[in-house]
């Protein structure tokens, strides 16, 4: 396979894309359990359209995860298999003093 | 997986990913692993570990060429509260897919999701 330096993942770049897209959709809410649904998709569709706009030929799987704040803890993890040197992952927490819990993950796969 | 240049821009049908039959794969690791068990916050982290790795594994076997596997699995303690996890992918649709399956008893929840993207 040919790769130049436009099909390297970087990391920091889709970092930003997704806190802040988590952060305009989700600061200062609570969590509605009407709202939540909505949330989730508009946090996945845009992150999604910021990805696919920076041009890059990669295929994108991003996943949000929100959780009510009650004291329940929570773990997430990710295995994969696929060519470490051309694929990768980012993963953006809420802050700690959020009223919600909130994980979103990005997956990028080289095509 | 073999990198060579065979120029195959879909898999076979016999090859291509099933969900259906990921998605009792990832039920029976599930199942298989956590029933009975009670949320501990050491022993939680340890699980979805091997469980991303188990699951992982399971995917391989099943010898699927060219395919591309993200496996991601949710543990949480389960006290009666809101979760919600939703995701959305860009890939193509004729030749990538997903799978998931969730686990809950009284003490704890699990979800795990599985993708497989294929490599042009």
């Amino acid at each position: 396979m040919d790769f130049n330096d436009e099909t390297v993942f970087e990391k920091e770049v889709v970092l930003n894309i997704l806190k802040e897209v988590t952060e305009e959709t989700l600061h200062d809410q609570t969590y509605n359990q009407g709202k939540v649904g909505q949330w989730i998709s508009d946090i996945c569709e845009r992150s999604n359209k910021k990805l696919v706009a920076l041009g890059k030929p990669f295929k994108y799987i991003v996943s949000c995860v929100i959780m009510q704040k009650n004291g329940a803890g929570m773990h997430t993890c990710s295995s994969c298999f696929w060519d470490n040197a051309n694929d990768g992952s980012a993963s953006y927490k809420s802050p700690q003093d959020w009223p919600l819990n909130v994980v979103t993950t990005c997956f990028a796969l080289a095509i | 997986m073999s990198d060579g240049k065979t120029y195959a821009i879909q898999p076979q049908f016999h090859k291509k990913f099933k969900p259906m039959q990921v998605k009792e794969i990832i039920q029976k690791c599930l199942d298989e692993k956590l029933t009975d068990k009670k949320y501990h916050v050491d022993k939680a982290s340890k699980f979805t570990r091997e469980l991303a790795d188990t699951i992982k594994q399971e995917l391989k076997d099943l010898n699927w060429d060219r395919y591309k596997y993200v496996v991601q699995v949710v543990i949480g303690e389960q006290r009666g509260e809101g979760v919600k996890m939703g995701s959305r992918c860009f890939w193509d649709e004729e030749t990538d897919n997903q799978a998931f399956a969730t686990f809950s008893n009284d003490s704890l929840f699990a979800t795990a999701v599985a993708y497989g993207v294929y490599l042009y």
